[in-house]
């Protein structure tokens, strides 16, 4: 079958006696519920009449009823013998995608299966380690051996922290537990992060100072508020359940929303046609715009007085504990110098008094610097308030990366106190949280070795180690990946491919020989040369991680090849069906690393299959937002394993954190985390007093030591050095980067496998403004190359001392900044949806190019040790005209924001 | 399972390949006008040099205008293959906006399925003319959009793949329809009874 996506105008349809199994789709943070159709070649395929079929539907189907594209068929291998698999959106949903919804991502999801005749016929099916330059399939117990050999030697002549681990954080608690459990557990290594940020730390700083969890609400709250900011993203391209099922339908009843965003898609505009307010700013200018609304708010008396005095630290309370206590925080060293520590919203040394004083929020100046009309921040003042007339609206705030990855610290310090101010957090339609990204799949296997951790911030905490500059700096002996690209994955990502070139493929002692020993002694002289040694567990190859660096393979199974749990965006927690055999001699990743620890000498992996990994696992999710350690106890009480309890809660499943009243036998789940309307009684009827049950704080209260929100400053001045600097000089322009609908949280098949996506997206594409295409001579179609001198990158691991040896300027001075070089090639697409002087373009690359992370600054955010992934700044010129300029299948030149 | 004719490849692409393309379907798809289903597989010769097997669904020929009749930008409507559920669909000429699959001298009539692939919503009277670009949508169910010069690719949206296209032949002033590039929504075949 061809790469390139074939219409067709037919497809079978499952019969009668089609066995059925439940899942999620693998992609997305909403998780829409799905049913796997499946039958075997050789039976009939079913009829067109309802008595015929499985879904007891007369075709042709009219609107909203079952359907099948020929995208959500598919041809897989069950216990050996081929079957037809249809996999579609679950009709009967009651949650989620309601009615069966689904986006384009997961409608298709069918498309990911393997299937030889398909473009996923490059599935690793075989362990394979690297001999004189090329990756040759070996036996697991070869591959294994070599690397748990490697492994031990590294830890016992470099030390743990020489052992660094990257792995995801969502591809299910099984897997996450297994691997994390070996990296904190045993390997012990502070080396050690996931795959979308530089060290294991928060995603959301403020959020978790001012004691609000990420995923606090239900998706039933964004549709429940009178008034929704929306920040650093349009939920319809990216999330897409949660604005076609709660958002919009909010809208079409009147809904007021209030969008932060440079660029205008799909969602968004729709949105404006119902006279929503778009705030269209420059990137990182989010902090200074919010800092504004709320400076109008304040001045006005509009903020919510009763949600304050009840629920905002005063200034005793603040000092008992900023975050989760002085003695328990990672942040604690900015209660040393008060840099965001409130007494409270009113006094002497409260958030009122601080925001009138700084400069940078009056209103004029705070539009100026993001560059839209005053009036904006006004309407947006009164929209959220009611302007003090009648009764307050209620009022929402959602985030994601746009938002959270373009000024860390600042712009989640300041959403949370404008959210409070507002009285959202807590009620229903009155919330705030993000929206999300990739499922939420993480269960700790052990603590972070902190104390190992030799980065250390100004005071006296030590902060998670920055393996990217560990990596450059040359500590790192052997990198152990665990589905990820983590090069492209990053920021600035051309000066890390060097580096792996240099520390990997350029060492002398690369291995030329079949034999076991000979291949150890090689590896082990590597890492002892100063070099690297690389495992990498993955579906595909990935270029350059395992195509140009692994030295092992490792192939792994993963959704619908194993029974796998995970949860949602709001911690909707569900089994996910193993529905066809693993290709080849794939495995999922808890069994890989269960071979691999035995093997190193490590006790308690020896699991038999993924619900006993689950069932270990429980426990440690006791007190997290997605808790489902009581589903184990009622499954046990019942007879039965947690997976199969799981399976007949099908997609529905149940919103953590999960209690069990021991006494009615019930299961209970949790609608809203902070849910401060919960009585009492309410309590005692989830049984949450009983047994193994545990009530935690963020269950009625927030995540602070009293329980109550931390309202902080958002000092712009931590940024701004970096802001100012990084702003586009002479012929630059801003470049932002991040997803687009079809190709969200899913980029690890469709760019490459799913021929109709590669269609529409061959290649990437940067959105340039009109007027900024039209100075430099670009038409849409045009190949032009975004191109940087000024990529500025972390140079050392260093400690931090002084107040401010963390600040970009400092570091700059210095010397531990240097500035690279980054490059990436794309399509023009010009349209008037991007703001005029900034460019965006999707942040990997569709194509075979250069991913456009590597124009991003590869500095970590001065408090949090996140990146600022969506600040770069780009000079673009043409470089030719596109084959599809001017022809008629793939891309398409038409604008998102058509409404 | 029916696997129709293999779109043009995209080295190939242009107005005039496109051209070619659309005669040739002409030739094997051209029927009579009952909409009985019969399947057959031939070898056909789309481009030099390259033979493509293909089975070939026998779609209606219907006469659905007159060229001359028709007026920049405005829709007419119709329905194809039959006047069952989810037939509903559009003829367009779209101003001189060349399109893949495009007919008349300047390569700018297309017609297509009013049916949204996503979920079925109708689209009728969502088609826009923003500066050089066709689409059809937003859908009025998920917002999807339609981009009607490239076969009907997604702009944007939910759908699982492009809008159908019904495939045009030009016999004198008269547009004839017949075929279909893609399965309508809630069909199993696109010819079947309803």
């Amino acid at each position: 079958m061809s790469k390139e996506y074939t219409p067709r105008d037919s497809v079978p349809l499952p019969p009668k006696n089609a066995e059925k199994l439940t899942t999620c789709c693998d992609y997305c943070v909403v998780a829409c519920g799905y049913n796997v159709y499946r039958w075997p070649t050789s039976a009939a395929d079913g009829g067109p009449r309802a008595s015929q079929n499985a879904f007891g539907e007369d075709f042709p189907t009219a609107m909203l009823k079952s359907w099948v594209a020929p995208t959500q068929y598919n041809v897989v291998m069950h216990r050996g013998k081929p079957h037809n698999v249809v996999i579609i959106p679950d009709k009967d949903a009651k949650v989620v995608n309601i009615g069966g919804d689904s986006s384009i991502r997961g409608g298709t999801i069918a498309q990911k299966c393997f299937n030889p005749d398909t473009p996923t016929r490059d599935r690793l099916t075989r362990p394979l380690i690297r001999i004189n330059g090329t990756l040759q399939p070996v036996s697991w117990d070869l591959a294994l051996d070599v690397a748990a050999e490697v492994g031990k030697h590294v830890i016992r002549k470099h030390g743990a922290n020489a052992y660094s681990v990257k792995q995801f954080s969502y591809q299910f608690v099984e897997n996450t537990y297994a691997v994390s459990k070996f990296a904190k557990r045993h390997v012990r290594t502070a080396s050690f992060t996931f795959h979308d940020t530089p060290s294991d730390v928060t995603s959301t700083p403020g959020f978790r100072d001012a004691g609000f969890d990420n995923f606090g609400p239900s998706y039933k709250d964004w549709g429940d508020a009178d008034v929704l900011m929306i920040c650093g993203t349009d939920p319809y391209e990216t999330k897409t359940m949660i604005f076609t099922q709660f958002i919009r339908p909010a809208i079409d009843k009147g809904m007021k929303t209030i969008w932060l965003n440079p660029r205008e898609t799909a969602g968004l505009s729709y949105a404006k046609s119902r006279g929503a307010l778009h705030i269209q700013l420059y990137p990182g200018t989010d902090t200074i715009v919010l800092g504004a609304i709320s400076r109008v708010i304040l001045e006005n008396g509009w903020e919510d007085k009763e949600w304050i005095d009840k629920w905002v630290n005063n200034m005793w309370e603040s000092s008992s504990g900023f975050g989760q206590g002085t003695r328990n925080t990672p942040w604690q060293w900015r209660t040393t110098w008060g840099k965001f520590q409130t007494d409270g919203v009113y006094g002497k040394k409260g958030y009122k008094q601080w925001l009138l004083s700084q400069k940078e929020y009056e209103v004029d100046a705070a539009a100026a610097l993001a560059g839209i009309p005053v009036e904006q921040i006004h309407q947006a003042a009164e929209w959220l308030t009611g302007g003090g007339k009648g009764k307050r609206p209620k009022a929402s705030f959602g985030i994601e990366k746009g938002f959270y990855w373009s000024n860390n610290t600042g712009n989640t310090n300041a959403i949370s106190s404008i959210a409070t101010i507002c009285g959202a957090g807590g009620r229903p339609g009155q919330v705030v949280g993000r929206f999300g990204g990739h499922q939420r799949g993480g269960t700790g296997g052990g603590k972070y070795p902190r104390n190992k951790s030799p980065e250390k911030v100004p005071g006296r905490r030590r902060r998670a180690l920055d393996t990217d500059r560990w990596l450059v700096s040359g500590h790192t002996r052997l990198a152990h990946v665990v589905g990820t690209t983590w090069i492209q994955a990053m920021c600035g990502s051309e000066g890390l491919k060097e580096k792996f070139d240099e520390l990997v493929t350029d060492n002398p002692h690369q291995v030329n020989s079949k034999d076991k020993a000979s291949i150890i002694a090689t590896l082990k002289k590597r890492a002892d040369s100063g070099g690297m040694v690389v495992l990498d567990h993955d579906i595909y190859l990935r270029d350059p991680i395992g195509a140009k660096y692994a030295d092992i393979i490792f192939p792994a199974a993963t959704w619908g090849e194993e029974d796998f749990v995970r949860s949602n965006g709001e911690r909707r927690i569900r089994l996910y069906s193993k529905f066809y055999d693993a290709p080849g001699e794939a495995k999922p990743d808890w069994w890989i690393i269960a071979q691999l620890g035995k093997r190193m000498g490590f006790d308690g992996f020896d699991w038999k299959d993924s619900n006993e990994v689950c069932e270990e696992s429980s426990r440690f999710s006791r007190g997290n937002r997605k808790a489902y350690h009581m589903i184990k106890i009622a499954a046990h009480k019942e007879g039965k394993t947690l997976h199969e309890k799981l399976r007949e809660m099908g997609t529905e499943g149940i919103q953590g954190p999960t209690f069990y009243n021991y006494a009615t036998g019930q299961l209970h789940g949790t609608v809203r985390l902070h849910d401060t309307t919960l009585a009492e009684a309410d309590l005692q009827s989830k049984g949450m007093y009983q047994g193994a049950n545990m009530l935690n704080k963020k269950t009625t209260h927030f995540n602070t030591q009293t329980g109550r929100i931390n309202i902080q400053k958002h000092p712009w001045d931590l940024f701004s050095d970096y802001w100012t600097w990084m702003k586009p000089k002479d012929d630059e322009l801003w470049h932002t980067n991040g997803r687009i609908n079809e190709v969200w949280q899913s980029g690890f098949d469709d760019l490459e496998r799913r021929p109709y996506i590669a269609q529409r997206w061959p290649e990437n594409f940067v959105e340039i403004h009109p007027d900024d295409a039209r100075a430099r001579g670009i038409e849409s179609g045009d190949w032009v190359l975004m191109y940087s001198e000024r990529v500025p990158y972390h140079s050392h691991t260093i400690k931090g001392v002084g107040g401010n040896d963390f600040q970009f300027s400092e570091l700059m001075k210095n010397g531990h900044i240097k500035l690279g070089k980054g490059a990436a090639k794309a399509v023009a697409l010009v349209t008037p949806a991007v703001k005029k002087g900034v460019l965006y373009s999707y942040f990997l690359s569709p194509g075979k190019g250069q991913a456009s992370n590597s124009l991003q600054g590869r500095v970590v955010d001065n408090i949090s040790g996140n990146y600022n992934f969506k600040m770069g700044v780009a000079k673009v010129k043409k470089i030719g005209e596109s084959s599809y300029k001017k022809e008629f299948v793939h891309m398409s030149f038409a604008p998102r924001n058509i409404v | 399972m029916t696997t129709p004719v293999e779109i043009v490849k995209r080295e190939k692409e242009s107005a005039a390949e496109h051209g070619l393309c659309m005669m040739t379907r002409r030739k094997f798809l051209m029927t009579g006008s009952a909409a009985a289903v019969s399947v057959s597989t031939i070898s056909l010769s789309l481009l030099p040099g390259r033979t493509v097997q293909a089975e070939v669904v026998k779609y209606p020929r219907k006469l659905i205008a007159r060229l001359s009749a028709l007026k920049d930008d405005k829709p007419v409507d119709f329905n194809y293959p039959d006047n069952g559920t989810n037939s509903s669909a559009m003829l367009v000429k779209m101003g001189g906006v060349k399109a893949g699959g495009g007919i008349g001298p300047q390569s700018d009539v297309v017609a297509f399925s009013y049916i949204c692939t996503h979920q079925g919503g109708p689209m009728q009277g969502q088609y826009k003319v923003v500066d050089n670009h066709r689409v059809l949508g937003q859908c009025p169910m998920h917002l999807s959009t339609f981009d009607l010069t490239r076969h009907g690719i997604v702009v944007s949206g939910q759908a699982y793949e492009s809008l159908p296209q019904v495939l045009l032949e030009l016999d004198g002033d008269d547009i004839y329809a017949v075929g279909l590039m893609g399965l309508l929504y809630g069909r199993n075949q696109n010819l079947m009874k309803s």
